[in-house]
């Protein structure tokens, strides 16, 4: 027997609201006998649907796995109704930390203190505990420093589908250099010239 | 120019001198190194007044800047005529890093915020659903009395580890108590030396002889009594303050008359 597309998505749905966490579609796909790709298109669509037709739930995918949340603006009803707990938010030194590791991963300690300037190391245990960043391995390097990459719940907490939909940072850096002045403007320094062979 | 700034709120030395630069307006390629010295020397000298654990990576950065500051006033022109890269170069990219990924945090956090406003729901039971019902229902009335017997068990050795918790919390509370009471003795008896057997209560069990003792070896370690002995076993001998450095303790097999 197999089942149209119609039928698959609405099997789908049903497991998204049984299974409550984010069920990864390869899972789902399995248990229906359906392609792995073919499984994740399906749930894509269901995420369409129901953004298109404004549900108050919306599917939210979290590396390849959907589940249904609330919509973001019904977030004052819920608090009028039930006064939801969240927990406390993450430190302006753990944001900068895992900041790091996401765009920079796999990254070892060692190069998060550098760009930091400070030691990251307390930071980044809890950041493990929180269970947002995991040891991705070894690097081939003295030492074999542990590297750090995100995690699931990393893209989860922060409502990312996965890393690709992180905000592009290297812009802003592009920003920066294309306000670089010219080389030969140099205010500060005193240029002295030795046996007078510069113009 | 002079501000007040809680340090607390830097995470970091390339957090203050951001904050130096943004702050003066200067323009990150072209640093006045020798005013945000001055500046970030300020600030390290109100950071050691409060002797902040992170200090020595303020004072690494801060080495950093004297050793530009001192740079920048060499001539820059080589031996050989060529002009020698700018020496600020280096620490403006490490500051460009910084700021990159604080920005960086500064979007994970709003996204952080929106994120906050979408709720899921936790993973119920599924055992309804598994094909595999309440499987203590298929228990037989042996195995619930096994089970319930564990149970009252596993209670018993929990309160019995509550029970040995709180006696050990007594007992602190019983040395510190039994040191006054030493204290008092010696007080009472307006003397400045007694024996150990004279520190007993009446009718002091060995748990009591135990807590003595252990309150005057405290007592020795805060230097508040001195004790001795003339010989292994005989009669302790407690004094009331401290030796001073100069009274012999404990001497084994020695001749010395406490008395």
């Amino acid at each position: 027997m197999t089942l149209n597309d119609r039928e698959f998505k609405s099997a789908f749905e049903s497991m998204m609201f049984i299974w409550g966490e984010p069920l990864d579609a390869r899972t789902a796909a399995e248990a229906v006998g359906l392609g792995a790709d073919e499984a994740y298109g399906l749930f894509k669509e269901i995420q369409r649907e129901y953004d298109e037709s404004g549900r108050g739930l919306a599917v939210r995918e979290i590396g390849g796995a959907f589940q249904f949340v609330t919509r973001v603006e019904n977030f004052d009803y819920l608090r009028r109704l039930c006064t939801p707990v969240k927990e406390k938010r993450l430190s302006q030194a753990a944001l900068e930390t895992l900041a790091i590791i996401a765009y920079r991963q796999p990254v070892t300690k060692g190069e998060i203190d550098v760009i930091r300037g400070v030691k990251s190391e307390r930071i980044i245990e809890g950041l493990a505990k929180k269970e947002l960043v995991e040891e991705k391995g070894r690097a081939d390097a003295v030492g074999k420093p542990i590297l750090y990459g995100t995690t699931a719940g990393f893209l989860r907490y922060f409502g990312f589908e996965s890393l690709a939909e992180l905000p592009e940072i290297d812009d802003i850096e592009d920003a920066l250099r294309s306000a670089e002045p010219d080389a030969t403007d140099e205010p500060e320094q005193i240029s002295l010239s030795l046996g007078g062979t510069d113009e | 120019m002079t501000y007040k700034v809680r340090l607390e709120v830097f995470e970091g030395p390339f957090d203050l001198l951001v904050y130096l630069i943004e702050s003066a307006e200067m323009n990150i390629y072209d640093i006045q190194i020798s005013e945000i010295t001055r500046q970030y020397l300020e600030y390290m000298a109100e950071i050691s007044s409060r002797n902040l654990e992170s200090s020595g990576e303020f004072m690494v950065l801060a080495a950093v800047l004297i050793e530009l500051k001192s740079r920048m006033l060499l001539p820059r022109v080589r031996p050989d005529g060529g002009v020698e890269e700018d020496p600020r170069k280096e620490l403006v990219q490490k500051i460009l890093e910084y700021k990159k990924f604080k920005r960086a945090a500064a979007l994970l956090q709003e996204q952080e915020e929106w994120a906050m406003l979408v709720f899921e729901k936790p993973q119920e039971d599924l055992q309804p659903f598994t094909g595999e019902p309440d499987v203590y229902l298929k228990m037989d009335i042996g195995q619930f009395v096994h089970a319930f017997r564990m149970f009252l068990s596993r209670q018993e050795r929990i309160e019995e580890v509550r029970r040995r918790y709180e006696r050990v919390e007594r007992q602190r509370a019983t040395t510190e108590q039994k040191i006054d009471h030493i204290k008092g003795v010696f007080a009472a008896r307006r003397a400045k030396r007694l024996k150990f057997g004279e520190l007993l209560e009446d009718g002091a069990d060995r748990y009591d002889k135990a807590l003595t003792f252990v309150a005057l070896l405290e007592m020795v370690r805060n230097r508040t009594a001195s004790v001795w002995q003339g010989r292994s076993f005989s009669e302790i001998v407690v004094e009331m303050g401290a030796g001073g450095g100069r009274r012999r303790p404990v001497r084994a097999g020695g001749s010395f008359d406490a008395e």
